[in-house]
C-alpha cells in the first residue's frame, strides 16, 4: 500500500462538497426527467462529483506515494488558529454592533489571515490575503488611495526581501497608475479620498 | 472563396479602425510583456483586465484580449532563448534548443526564426480560422439541444483528458465547476439555489471572481514561495540575420510546426503548450539533423515556436463557431462575450459579423505588429526582466482588487475572490487543475439549459442522446477518448508530454 495523500485529501474535498450540495438540494423540487425542476441538475452534478470523489479517494490508497510537503509544527497549529480567528473576528465584529453589511465578514477574513500568518511558512498566503481583506474593509470609507496604500503595506510583508524605500516608491507608482486608469480613464464609482474629509 | 475575401475585407475594415488598431496594439504590447515575464501568464492577465474592457465595444474588447493571448506566445520565446527561462509554459521546449543556440552565439538567429516562424504560422492559422469558421458554423446550426449537450460534454471530456495529471481528478474539477455554476437563480423557475439567502449570489458566483482568485491571486502566492532566480543576460545579440543554411533548414520545420499547431489548437484542452511539445518531438524524429538536437538545432526552435502560435490562433475556432471554450483563456473570452451581452455560439457569425471577421482580421494585423514589437525592441523586453517579482505582485493584487470591486461596486466580491484565492492555492498544492473547473463553470449553465430542453422534447427519454446521429457520434468520440486514458501506455506518454 502506497497512499497518495494528495489524492486522499482532494477526494475527501470532492465528497464533502458533494454531500453538502446534495443536502442543500433537498430544498429544491426535483421534478421528472421530462420536466426538470430546479433540483434535478444539482442532483446529477453533485451525485457525479461524489462518485468521482470516491474514486479519487479510494484510488488514493494505492497510487501513491505522493506526500504533502513537510509542515513545521507551527504551520500545523496555524491552520486551526486561523480558522478560529476567522469566526472570532466575525462574531466579535457582528456582536459589537458597530458594523453592518459585509464589514463583519471582512474583519473575520482579516483575523483569519493574520492568524494563519503566525507561521512564517504561511506568510505569503496569509498576508497577501490579509491585504485584500484590509482593502475590502477600507475602500468605501477611507477611499481608494489609502486602501491601496494599506493593502500594499500588508501584502509586502509577505515577501521578506522588501525594503521600506522600495515599498514607498512602489505605492506612489501604483496610486498614480490606478488614479489614471480607474478614476481618470474608466471613472469607476468609488471614493478616491476618505469620506469624512470630502463631506 | 470570393465570399471569404469579401468577408475578410470587411473584417480588415473593422480591424483597421483607429480604436481597434490601438487596442490591438495595446493587447499585443501587454501580451509580449507578460510573455517575457515569468510568474504572470495570459489567464491571470486577461482576467484582471476583463473589468476594464466592460465599457468598450465588444469587438474592441475581444480584439485586445485576443492580442494578449497570442502576444504572450511571442514574448515567451524571448526569455527562453536568451536566459533559458521560459516566460510561458508553451515556450518551455524552446529553451532546449534556443538557449543552446544562444550559447553558440546564434541568439539573434534563434530570435529571428522564432518571430518570423510565429508570424508565418499566425498568418496561415488566421486563414485557417477564416475558412473553417463559416463551414463549422453551418454544421452547428443544424444542432438540436441534445446535440449541443453532447457537444459540450465532449468538450469537457477532452479538456479533462488533455489536462495535466490525473484524468479522474480533472473530470471531478470540471464537475465541481459545473456545480459552482448552479449557484444563483434557476432560469426556468426563478428559484434561488445554493445562495444561502445572500442577495449578491442570486446572479451566481462572479465568473471574473473565480478566474482572478484561482489564477491571479493563487499564482502570486505560488510565485512568492518559489525562490527567485533570474540569471543576468550574458549572451550578446549580435546579428539578427539568419545564414542561408539556417534559413533552408528552418523552412520545413516552420511548415510542419504550423500544420501540427493548427490542428492541435482546435482540440479542447490542447492549445499552445501541447502543440509546441508535439512539434519538438516531431522535429527530433523527422529532421535531417537529428544528431544536432541538444546542441542548438534551429529546427527545435522553428518548429515549436510556429506550432504554439498557430495553435493559439486556431484555439479560437471552437469558441467562435460552436461557443465552446477549449482552454482557460477561451473560457475567459466566453465570459467577456456574455458580459457584453453576446451569446457565443454558431449564430455569432451571422449576428456579429463585425466581431467575427474583425477579430480574425485583427489577428493577422496583430501578428504583423508583434513582429515589429519583438525583433527590433528585444533589448527593451530583456530590461523588463530586471523588475523583480516583489514589485510586480502588489501591482497584480491591486488591479485584481479594484477590478473585482468595480464589476458590481460591492466589497462582497473582494471577499469572494479572497476565498477563491485560498482555494486555488489549495488546489495547486493538491494537484487539482484549476483550468477544467473554469471551463466547467462557464459551460455548466448552458449545459443545464440544453439538457432540460432536450429532455422536454424527448418526453423524458434519455435515449435521445444515443439515437440522434450527431449526438451519438459526439458521445462516442468522448467515450473513446476516456477509454484511451485507461491504456497505461498512452497515459504515460501523455504525462511525459504535458510535464513541465
Amino acid at each position: 500500500m502506497r497512499p497518495n495523500t494528495k489524492n486522499l485529501i482532494s477526494g475527501g474535498i470532492f465528497i464533502l462538497v458533494a454531500a453538502i450540495g446534495l443536502w442543500l438540494n433537498t430544498d429544491h423540487t426535483l421534478g421528472s426527467a421530462r420536466r426538470m425542476g430546479p433540483g434535478y441538475m444539482p442532483m446529477l452534478s453533485f451525485g457525479l462529483l461524489g462518485a468521482l470523489g470516491a474514486i479519487v479517494f479510494l484510488g488514493g490508497f494505492f497510487n501513491g506515494p505522493d506526500k504533502l510537503e513537510k509542515w513545521t509544527s507551527l504551520e500545523v497549529a496555524a491552520v486551526p488558529i486561523g480558522i478560529v480567528a476567522f469566526f472570532v473576528g466575525y462574531f466579535l465584529a457582528d456582536a459589537s454592533g458597530l458594523f453592518t453589511g459585509w464589514y463583519p465578514l471582512g474583519w473575520g477574513c482579516l483575523a483569519g489571515c493574520l492568524g494563519l500568518s503566525i507561521a512564517p511558512g504561511w506568510r505569503p498566503i496569509g498576508l497577501v490575503h490579509a491585504g485584500l481583506a484590509v482593502f475590502g474593509l477600507m475602500l468605501e470609507q477611507m477611499g481608494l488611495m489609502l486602501s491601496i496604500t494599506a493593502m500594499c503595506i500588508v501584502a509586502s510583508f509577505g515577501d521578506t526581501t522588501h525594503r521600506v524605500k522600495g515599498v514607498i516608491g512602489m505605492i506612489i507608482f501604483l496610486c498614480v497608475l490606478c488614479y489614471l486608469v480607474f478614476i481618470y480613464e474608466l471613472d469607476i464609482r468609488v471614493p478616491v479620498w476618505p469620506v469624512f474629509l470630502t463631506q | 472563396m470570393e465570399l471569404l475575401l469579401t468577408n475578410l475585407g470587411h473584417g480588415m475594415s473593422v480591424a483597421l479602425s483607429f480604436e481597434n488598431l490601438l487596442f490591438c496594439f495595446i493587447g499585443c504590447l501587454i501580451g509580449t510583456a507578460i510573455g517575457v515575464l515569468p510568474g504572470i501568464g495570459p489567464v491571470a492577465t486577461i482576467s484582471l483586465l476583463l473589468p476594464i474592457t466592460f465599457g468598450q465595444p465588444a469587438t474592441t474588447a475581444i480584439i485586445m484580449l485576443a492580442g494578449i493571448y497570442y502576444g504572450a506566445q511571442y514574448g515567451g520565446s524571448t526569455t527562453a532563448i536568451l536566459l533559458n527561462l521560459p516566460g510561458e509554459v508553451s515556450s518551455v521546449v524552446t529553451t532546449l534548443e534556443g538557449y543552446k543556440m544562444a550559447r553558440r552565439g546564434r541568439a539573434g538567429a534563434a530570435l529571428t526564426i522564432a518571430a518570423v516562424g510565429s508570424f508565418f504560422a499566425g498568418s496561415v492559422a488566421t486563414i485557417f480560422v477564416a475558412a473553417s469558421g463559416p463551414l463549422l458554423t453551418s454544421v452547428a446550426l443544424s444542432f438540436g439541444p441534445a446535440d449541443y449537450f453532447s457537444l459540450m460534454l465532449l468538450g469537457l471530456i477532452i479538456s479533462a483528458v488533455l489536462a495535466q495529471g490525473s484524468v479522474v481528478k480533472a473530470i471531478a474539477m470540471v464537475v465541481l465547476g459545473v456545480s459552482l455554476g448552479l449557484v444563483g437563480t434557476d432560469v426556468q423557475t426563478g428559484q434561488q439555489r445554493f445562495t444561502f439567502g445572500i442577495p449578491e449570489l442570486s446572479d451566481g458566483i462572479g465568473f471574473v471572481t473565480i478566474a482572478m482568485g484561482m489564477f491571479g491571486i493563487a499564482e502570486i502566492i505560488l510565485n512568492l514561495e518559489r525562490p527567485e532566480s533570474r540569471s543576468v543576460l550574458t549572451t550578446k545579440v549580435e546579428s539578427l540575420w539568419l545564414t542561408r543554411e539556417e534559413a533552408m533548414r528552418a523552412i520545413p520545420s516552420v511548415l510542419r510546426g504550423t500544420a501540427l499547431g493548427s490542428v492541435l489548437g482546435i482540440l479542447p484542452g490542447g492549445g499552445a503548450a501541447l502543440s509546441a511539445f508535439g512539434s519538438y518531438m516531431m522535429e527530433r524524429r523527422l529532421s535531417k539533423y537529428k544528431h544536432e538536437f541538444g546542441t542548438g538545432a534551429i529546427e527545435g526552435v522553428a518548429g515549436p515556436e510556429s506550432a504554439n502560435n498557430a495553435a493559439s490562433q486556431t484555439s479560437f475556432i471552437p469558441l467562435l463557431t460552436l461557443g465552446i471554450p477549449g482552454n482557460a483563456v477561451m473560457a475567459l473570452m466566453v465570459g467577456a462575450l456574455i458580459i457584453q451581452g453576446i451569446q457565443p455560439g454558431p449564430r455569432m457569425v451571422e449576428a456579429q459579423p463585425d466581431l467575427f471577421w474583425g477579430l480574425i482580421a485583427s489577428m493577422w494585423v496583430g501578428n504583423l505588429m508583434l513582429l515589429i514589437i519583438n525583433l527590433p525592441m528585444i533589448g527593451m523586453w530583456v530590461k523588463l526582466l530586471q523588475v523583480p517579482y516583489k514589485f510586480m505582485y502588489p501591482a497584480i493584487l491591486t488591479f485584481c482588487a479594484i477590478g473585482v470591486y468595480s464589476i458590481n461596486n460591492n466589497v462582497f466580491d473582494v471577499y469572494q475572490m479572497l476565498a477563491f484565492g485560498i482555494f486555488g492555492y489549495l488546489c495547486s498544492k493538491l494537484k487539482m487543475e484549476p483550468a477544467p473547473l473554469l471551463i466547467g463553470f462557464v459551460l455548466g449553465p448552458m449545459m443545464e439549459e440544453h439538457l432540460r430542453r432536450a429532455m422536454l422534447l424527448s418526453r423524458g427519454d434519455v435515449m435521445v442522446f444515443f439515437e440522434r446521429p450527431i449526438s451519438a457520434t459526439l458521445l462516442g468520440i468522448g467515450f473513446i477518448a476516456l477509454l484511451t486514458m485507461l491504456l497505461p501506455n498512452i497515459r504515460k506518454k501523455k504525462d511525459s508530454a504535458l510535464a513541465e
